[in-house]
């Protein structure tokens, strides 16, 4: 069972092979939490995202064909359509002063970037992309995604693709200016 | 799966946009023009220092946070799976002695069930229609045919209508 391929899983999940479950979750259940975390910032969100695109696979475990499509693809479209779903809702209701400050959080000078302000501080880089930047970086460079499959999952060209990534990574610079100062001169110090 | 077609070699601008797009690792680049790419970079002292800002930034997203799926999201999900049709292949179920005997003589499936079905729905339809006489009586109203041809409507769309998810399942 461990080895099945994913198409036999899904067929014995729709038979109500609880086994079967088990294996898909564990094969793929913490990268679409990943995915999820990367485009929502926190892992509540993440994980009720997670949770509606299993339940959305143990439901539709009988219509899946198998050959037709990459299961771990699909798992990917349908976790990043919610994502965007959500964050599309949640834009519309959200106040731009409750938006993580990256400025704020600035250590002084002779102070070296600690592991978990550095994790932060990216997370909150990561939120103030555009959905669709944020949605390319998170498919193609944290999941590994190639190219042509983050094309198909976000509905857009190989181009388009690569635009949305030279655009995301750039404003990442910008916005983690400071944290890389800082981590060139924590560099030097230790030297 | 990835269709593209090997380039046997870039320009430093296109290479440029590569690390540009995709960062310092060639195994996020696209697989068409890796071989390429990483030939440059080998052969290019200029083309090697396009990674070193890449490199850094790539350093940076690697430290952004991820945390494992929780038990309790593990256990929702066990407890939310499909049960319906997994009945183990087993042995027959052991029939009593009337029931091999009905299936001796009616190996197709006896007529009693279909028959029984028949006379209890005969016998259900007279019950229901002295109740509704009964009703009307004693409310002293005679239900018009437009009611009648309404209940009966309602009642074949109960009849027919299809079991639907609920759209969030969807």
């Amino acid at each position: 069972m461990q080895e099945a391929p994913d198409d036999e899983l899904v067929a014995a999940v729709a038979q109500g092979d609880g086994q079967a479950c088990a294996v898909l979750m564990e094969r793929h259940l913490g990268r679409i939490v990943a995915l999820a975390r990367r485009m929502m910032g926190n892992q509540a969100d993440a994980e009720e995202i997670a949770q509606e695109v299993f339940l959305r696979v143990w439901t539709n475990a009988g219509k899946w064909e198998p050959g037709r499509a990459q299961f771990g693809t699909w798992l990917h479209r349908v976790a990043a359509n919610l994502c965007l779903d959500r964050l599309r809702r949640q834009r519309s209701t959200v106040d731009i002063d409750d938006l993580p400050d990256l400025v704020s959080a600035e250590p002084g000078p002779d102070r070296r970037l600690e592991a978990d302000e550095l994790a932060a501080r990216v997370e909150a880089a990561l939120q103030e992309l555009p959905e669709r930047q944020r949605a390319a970086i998170a498919l193609s460079h944290y999941q590994g995604l190639s190219n042509t499959e983050t094309a198909e999952i976000l509905d857009v060209s190989v181009e388009a693709v690569e635009s949305l990534l030279s655009r995301g990574r750039r404003q990442l610079r910008s916005l983690l200016a400071t944290e890389k100062d800082e981590l060139l001169r924590s560099r030097e110090t230790s030297a | 799966m990835e269709l593209t077609t090997m380039k046997s070699e870039i320009s430093l601008e296109r290479l440029e946009a590569i690390i540009d797009a995709y960062g310092a690792s060639p195994m996020r680049w696209p697989a068409g023009e890796r071989a390429a790419a990483e030939a440059l970079l080998a052969a290019s002292v200029e083309a090697r220092s396009l990674l070193a800002d890449a490199r850094m930034l790539d350093g940076m997203l690697a430290a952004a946070p991820v945390e494992a799926p929780s038990d309790a999201l593990v256990a929702r999900l066990m407890a939310a799976r499909p049960r319906g049709a997994a009945a183990p292949a087993g042995p027959a179920r052991p029939q009593g002695f009337f029931r091999e005997l009905v299936a001796s003589v009616w190996p197709y499936g006896s007529p009693v069930l279909p028959a029984g079905a028949l006379a209890a729905s005969i016998m259900l339809g007279v019950a229901l229609g002295s109740v509704s006489e009964f009703t009307v009586i004693d409310g002293g109203l005679t239900a018009s045919a437009s009611e009648e041809a309404d209940t009966d409507d309602r009642l074949i769309a109960l009849a027919l209508a299809d079991i639907t998810w609920p759209e969030e399942w969807m």
